[in-house]
This record gives C-alpha cells, sequence and structure tokens, in this order.
C-alpha cells in the first residue's frame, strides 16, 4: 500500500443554478491576461450542449485521454514514435476556433462618431488580432439550450438513445436542461503528464495538484491534445501552456479555490482522499464497467488504522490524515456513493466528482391546473426527464447502475426529509424507500445536512499544505524563511 | 564617412593588408608552377598547343617567335581574353580559327613567366623533335563497346582509375537518362565538334587545362586508356541536339512544382484522420441538414 494524499473536489450538480458566478472568479484572478482571453479554467456547460470547446467529450475527434491496446494503458493522441514525428504538427490539436476567437468591443467608436441620424454601435473586434471579427461562437455559444438544433441535439453523451428519447429531450414544454461545472479533475493518471514531451506537467507530491511548470514547458502542445477533458490551454502570448492551478496559493494559505469560495449555488465540496497509489495502473486497466468500483477502491479509509499506518509511513502529516477523516468528498465518494467521476471511461482517474441532479419532476397543465405526471411525490428514478442513459454516459461510462443508485438515494433523502418536516408523506414509505435505497436514516440525515445546511467548513476541509516539509527536501525551512523573498518576478516567456 | 577622410584615414593600408594577405595565400603554389617552364609547358600548354605536332584546339607553336613579335606574345600569354577583348585584329583571327574557343587566361601568370614559356617554345623549335611535338594516343577506330564504356566513365557508374570525379556530377550531355548531368558546367553534346576532332579533344583531356578542370583533374589525371571510350563517347552524341536551356528551366520548374503538390498530396493522406475544424463544420453540417428538411 502506498498512500498518498489528494485534495479532491465534489461538485453537487442538484443544486447548480448555472450563474456563471465560478467562470468570473476564476477569469479575475488567472486568465484576463494577454493571450488567455480564451481560457476558461473554470467554466459551466449546458446539458445537453456541445461545451467547451465544442464537443470535448467526443475523443474520436479530439483522441484525448487513454485507451486499452492489447491489455496496454496507451495515449490515444500520441505515443513516443509519434512524439517524435508529430512534434511540429499535432494533428490531434484543437483549433481556436473549436474554443471560440475571443473578442471585445471597439468602444472609442461611440464616442468618435460623427454627428448623424444613427445611433453609433461599439463594432467587435478580436482580442487576437485587433480586426472587426463577425462573432460566431462563444465559451458558452449553447448555455441554456441556446441553438439547440445545432448544439444540444450534437451533445456525444446522446449516443445510445433512442429517437423516441431523443425527440421526448427536445420537445416543446418537455425539454430539460442541466448544468455541468467543469474545471481540472487533477487525475490521479493524467494523459497531460504522461504526453508531455519536455516533462513539464507534474501531479505536485504532497497534495496532488496538476501543474505545468512555465520554465520547462516548450509549448509543444501535447498536453492540450492529450487531455481528454480539455482543461489544458495554449497561451499564445507567451508560447507555454497553462491550466488550472486549484488556486494552489490559496489552498497554501488556508483558503478555499475562487470557484469554490465563489460559488452562489454552495455545490462545491473539497477535502483530502487518501488512495492507494501502487492500484493506480491496475485499476485504469478495469473494463469499463469496472471503472468506478475500481476508482472508489483506490480511495482508502482514513479511519482504517492500517491506512494512517501506511500514510504516516509515506511521510503524511497527522494533520492531513485527520483532514482527510473530516473530509466531505470521503463521505460523499465513498461513503454514501453518491458521487460519481465524470466520463470514468477516458481511463484518466479524474478526482473531481459529481452528484447527478435529479431531474425536473413532468407537469402537465391543464385548463387551470398543473399536474404532476407521476403518482408518488417525486417522479420515478427510471421515467428522469433527462433519459438515465445520457447520465449514464456521462457519469457511468455508459452503464446505468451507479447513477440509478445515486439517484434513487437522492430522491430517498428527500421523501424522508419531506415525510419528516412538512408530513404530507407517510414516514413508513419514506423508510421504505431509504431501505430500498441502501441508506440509513443516520446517513440520510448526514446527506441532508451536508447537501442544505453545509458551512463553509463543511464544505472546505482543506488540510495545512505543510510547506515546510516540502522545502527541507531542499534546505533548511528557517533558513529559506529569511534567506527567500517573493523571489524575483518572471513573467513566462517564449523559448528556453 | 566624406571623401577627404577617408584619404586621411587608415583605411587604406588595411586594405593593402588584406589584399596582402590575399597575395600570400594564393602565390606560394603560382611560383611552385613556375620553376620549371617544361613542367609548366606540359601542364598547362601541352592539351592544346603542339610544338611541330600541328594544330590542336590552339595552334602549333613552332616558330610563333618568328611569326610574331615576343612583346605581343607575353601580353597576350599573360591575359588573353583582354587581348581578344581590346579588339586586336591578329588574336581575333586566332580566335576564328580555334572555332571560337578562347584561350583560358592561367591563374598566377607574370610576364616573367610568359617569357620563360616563349624562351622554352624558342629553343624547342629549334630542336629536330620537339619533346612537345603530342601526346602519342592510340588511333585505332572506336567500337560500339568503346561508346559503352565511355557512357559509364562519363556517369559514373564505371569510376575512374585515378579518383577523379565522374563527368556528369558538373557535366551533362543531352539525353541522359533519370536527372541528366550536372548544370554547374557546359554541356558537352557536342564538345568533340567544338574543340575539333578527335585529336585535339583525346590531347585535351590528357590534362586539361582550364582553371577549373585543371584545379579538378590536375590530383587525378583521367588515364589514356579512359579518354579513349569518353572521346568516343562523346563522337557518339554528336548527332542528339543539346537542349535548349530555356526548355530546360521551364522543365525544371514544372517537375519542381509537381513534386511539391504530390509531397503535399501525401502529407494530406498521411495524416489524413487529423483533427480538422470541429464547432464550424458541425455548424455546417446542421445548417445543410436544415436546408434538406
Amino acid at each position: 500500500m502506498n498512500v498518498r494524499s489528494q485534495i479532491s473536489m465534489v461538485f453537487h450538480l442538484d443544486k447548480c443554478i448555472g450563474c456563471h458566478t465560478c467562470s468570473i472568479a476564476c477569469k479575475n484572478i488567472w486568465t484576463d491576461r494577454k493571450g488567455t482571453e480564451y481560457m476558461w479554467w473554470n467554466n459551466v456547460e449546458t446539458k445537453p450542449g456541445t461545451g467547451f470547446p465544442t464537443k470535448w467529450e467526443d475523443q474520436e475527434k479530439y483522441r484525448g485521454g487513454w485507451e486499452l491496446k492489447e491489455g496496454n494503458l496507451r495515449l490515444k493522441s500520441t505515443s513516443k514514435a509519434k512524439t517524435v514525428t508529430n512534434i511540429f504538427h499535432n494533428p490531434s490539436m484543437p483549433s481556436m476556433d473549436d474554443y471560440y476567437e475571443p473578442w471585445t468591443y471597439k468602444y472609442d467608436e461611440l464616442f468618435n462618431a460623427p454627428e448623424g441620424p444613427d445611433q453609433p454601435t461599439a463594432r467587435p473586434i478580436s482580442m487576437v488580432t485587433g480586426e472587426y471579427i463577425n462573432v460566431e461562437a462563444g465559451p458558452n455559444w449553447d448555455d441554456d439550450l441556446g441553438g439547440s438544433p445545432v448544439y444540444a441535439e450534437s451533445d456525444p453523451n446522446l449516443k445510445g438513445l433512442t429517437e423516441d428519447q431523443r425527440q421526448q429531450l427536445f420537445a416543446i414544454e418537455r425539454l430539460v436542461f442541466f448544468y455541468f461545472p467543469r474545471i481540472c479533475n487533477h487525475c490521479l493518471n493524467p494523459s497531460c503528464v504522461a504526453a508531455c514531451p519536455s516533462g513539464a506537467l507534474y501531479k505536485r507530491g504532497e497534495d496532488g495538484i496538476v501543474l505545468i511548470d512555465q520554465k520547462r514547458c516548450r509549448g509543444w502542445r501535447a498536453c492540450v491534445a492529450a487531455c481528454p477533458y480539455k482543461k489544458t490551454f495554449y497561451n499564445w502570448s507567451t508560447g507555454k501552456s497553462e491550466k488550472c492551478v486549484l488556486c494552489y496559493p490559496r489552498l497554501e494559505t488556508g483558503q478555499a479555490p475562487a470557484c469554490f469560495h465563489s460559488c452562489v449555488g454552495r455545490i462545491r465540496y473539497l477535502g483530502v482522499l487518501l488512495y492507494d497509489a501502487d492500484r493506480i495502473e491496475e485499476v485504469a486497466k478495469l473494463r469499463d464497467e469496472q471503472l468506478i468500483d475500481g476508482h472508489r477502491s483506490l480511495v482508502l479509509n482514513p479511519h482504517d488504522p492500517a491506512v494512517i499506518a501506511a500514510a504516516r509511513a509515506n511521510g503524511i502529516h497527522d494533520s492531513v490524515i485527520e483532514s482527510a477523516q473530516a473530509s466531505p468528498v470521503y463521505k460523499f465518494v465513498k461513503e454514501w456513493k453518491l458521487a460519481l467521476p465524470p466520463h470514468i471511461e477516458f481511463r484518466t482517474m479524474p478526482m473531481l466528482y459529481y452528484v447527478p441532479p435529479m431531474s425536473p419532476v413532468m407537469a402537465n397543465r391543464g385548463d387551470d391546473t398543473v399536474s404532476s405526471v407521476s403518482g408518488e411525490f417525486f417522479h420515478d428514478i427510471e421515467d428522469s426527464r433527462v433519459p438515465l442513459q445520457f447520465m449514464a454516459n456521462l457519469f457511468g461510462a455508459g452503464h446505468q447502475g451507479k447513477v440509478v443508485y445515486a439517484l434513487k438515494k437522492q430522491k430517498a433523502v428527500r421523501t424522508y426529509r419531506r415525510a419528516k418536516t412538512v408530513g404530507d408523506i407517510p414516514m413508513e414509505t419514506a423508510e421504505k424507500m431509504l431501505r430500498e435505497a441502501d441508506c440509513s436514516i443516520e446517513q440520510a440525515e448526514a446527506v441532508y445536512n451536508l447537501t442544505s445546511l453545509c458551512t463553509f467548513e463543511d464544505r472546505f476541509v482543506i488540510p495545512p499544505m505543510h510547506r515546510e516539509e516540502a522545502i527541507e527536501m531542499m534546505r533548511d525551512p528557517a533558513e529559506h524563511k529569511t534567506a527567500v523573498g517573493f523571489g524575483f518576478m518572471e513573467p513566462p516567456k517564449r523559448g528556453l | 564617412m566624406p571623401q577627404h577622410l577617408i584619404e586621411r584615414s587608415n583605411v587604406f593600408p588595411k586594405n593593402k593588408l588584406l589584399a596582402g594577405m590575399i597575395v600570400f595565400l594564393l602565390v606560394p603554389p603560382m611560383q611552385l608552377v613556375a620553376q620549371d617552364p617544361a613542367t609548366d609547358y606540359r601542364q598547362n600548354c601541352m592539351s592544346c598547343h603542339t610544338i611541330g605536332g600541328g594544330r590542336l584546339t590552339g595552334p602549333d607553336l613552332k616558330d610563333v617567335t618568328k611569326r610574331k613579335d615576343g612583346t605581343w606574345l607575353a601580353k597576350f600569354l599573360v591575359d588573353p581574353k583582354a587581348v581578344i577583348d581590346s579588339g586586336d585584329p591578329y588574336a581575333r583571327q586566332l580566335v576564328e580559327e580555334s572555332r571560337g574557343v578562347i584561350m583560358p587566361t592561367l591563374p598566377g601568370m607574370t610576364p616573367q613567366r610568359a617569357q620563360s614559356l616563349l624562351d622554352l617554345i624558342d629553343a624547342e623549335s629549334k630542336l629536330e623533335k620537339s619533346q612537345f611535338q603530342g601526346v602519342k594516343l592510340s588511333e585505332r577506330p572506336f567500337t560500339p563497346e568503346d561508346i559503352v564504356v565511355g557512357q559509364r566513365l562519363f556517369v559514373g557508374t564505371a569510376k575512374l582509375k585515378n579518383g577523379g570525379p565522374a563527368c556528369n556530377s558538373c557535366h551533362n550531355v543531352h539525353g541522359l537518362s533519370g536527372f541528366g548531368g550536372g548544370g554547374l558546367a557546359p554541356d558537352l553534346t557536342t564538345v568533340m565538334e567544338r574543340y575539333g576532332g578527335r585529336k585535339t579533344l583525346s590531347t585535351w583531356l590528357t590534362a586539361p587545362a582550364t582553371p577549373t578542370m585543371q584545379s579538378v583533374f590536375k590530383p587525378h589525371p583521367l588515364d589514356p586508356e579512359e579518354v579513349l571510350p569518353l572521346v568516343a563517347y562523346f563522337q557518339s552524341t554528336l548527332q542528339r541536339n543539346p537542349e535548349d536551356p530555356s526548355t530546360a528551366r521551364l522543365n525544371f520548374v514544372l517537375v519542381g512544382l509537381a513534386g511539391a503538390l504530390l509531397v503535399l498530396a501525401l502529407f494530406d493522406l498521411i495524416w489524413n484522420n487529423r483533427l480538422k475544424s470541429v464547432r464550424r463544420a458541425l455548424v455546417r453540417e446542421k445548417r445543410l441538414e436544415a436546408v434538406h428538411e
């Protein structure tokens, strides 16, 4: 057992209201520089929809992530030989148009326009070339099902849905969508790190944050092609690639990352998971339907004395182990099995989990009344407005079992709380539903508390980062403290 | 910099120094050449001139000092092209007699060296049988095998005995297969005609005297066994028409263009599976679908 610690995340999609506050918080802190205008380290997508960049989930096109070939894990986008042959032209590289060309408006024209019969207008100009452009796409072009016939209907997760299901999904008065906020998953088996020809990407030992060394990056962009979630971006101004850093400077000072901190719906949870690094490869090679269980089995119980002993032996500080014991992520992922990794079939072992959203209840409007279609208080999970296969494609590698389990448990907890607080549902019905959903009353209360009444401290259990331990490997921390300031602020530059 | 400043500045000595260095670098081999007039003649003159052996590319030099005065001859020897270009009637007549072949300017030729050569020619002219009467060459008629061997020597499939480079590294002959010969040096299709026949060309090839050929072939002279097939080959090429340089250039450009297109098409084929536009293609496709409905 090789115990390591990883700062992991849960996004509770049932609570996301799609306000994009997270995206703006991130943009203002990290990507408001030249060359990063088009990057959204955090973005919120409407599902069904094609996302950012367009159809990023379609690995037939983008060739991100890993695949099993003769029992071995292979990168889809590159290999040792292909690194050489494709180094100057990577055939799996998205173009800027697949993201979108960032633009602003020529506001001068509002003030300098000569007097005339028409209102002056500020025409859009590209933030890359400075030329006038026709805006054809944006990072959220299909927000709230905008342009559905083009975008939503091309969602790769619609694969395997019957024609009926598809038509119902987009039928008037029946159409449905939910939000899917995305940041870097800080994967256990990151394909971006594996693909880098310069060795510039690395996964931080102490907390598992995946970073790009701006001094070693040579801008080959192999990581851009290799990441199946398309969460590494190329900065055309500095000639280096960049990605979400999980606001590690904030984490190191005990603050939640900006997107977590600013989340209006309080959908985001952050905490430490202890995992067994020896088993990553074995688990990443499992068959699709085994992947979620395998991925879960990597996460170790931080209360288990054997795990604690192994963690200590690996140099993990007691305070980090304590933090892992209080981790909300551990509860969602391992204890309650409510949170699921996105597209585990890409085999990068993402460490950002999602609680799948309950669909809104289907209702019919009569002459003057609105009536629920379902006989029960909530709809049947099997009869969700978002087809289960769609959810399964997103969160279950195409298999519905784990998704249904998570949704049924959520429904049971809701029903139980309804029975308890409102009382219009008999408690026996609720308790029966809980039993069927593999959920005890204590667990239901705990789920309810962490979902609905969670405080800042409940949601973000940030471990002490112990920078002194990392520094200790190089030099005496006391000496480091007196000898080192912020260093020279050195912006990344092209070349060596 | 204004003119008067240049004259006063030390720019001039610097240039002198540079020129001195160049002379220093060039002069020693020439002085070696000039040491013995007989060797000098053998290396530089014999390929075109005999003394008492009849004309080759250039005239027979027997009693040349009696035909023209020594001053003129010395001047001509130092820089033949200058004398010809000056419009001297005798020089022009010489060029006409040698079918337009202009005597090459020998590098490092000085009036002193020219005089010692003339003295040598004078002395040799008085002899009954000069040592420079002409190279002994086989007179046997060419056979078809000679032509085949000559072509192999020309294109380099057979190596030259003394290690000289194959002719087609610099020269071309019309009708060569493959990529043809080099374009650095003159086309040799009709060289036999230009040089005035078998004897002249054979003699010339034994010790090629132009500066370029000399620098290449002096260390690796052609073997007399190789000269004969080569001349046979050049005789066989006489019937061919030398290529028109303008069509040759056009062909070169066209072949180049076609090659470039072929390579581009090949790239497209190899990387056909590359990621092309996703979003734009998607929008286009969906719009087309909508139009068809």
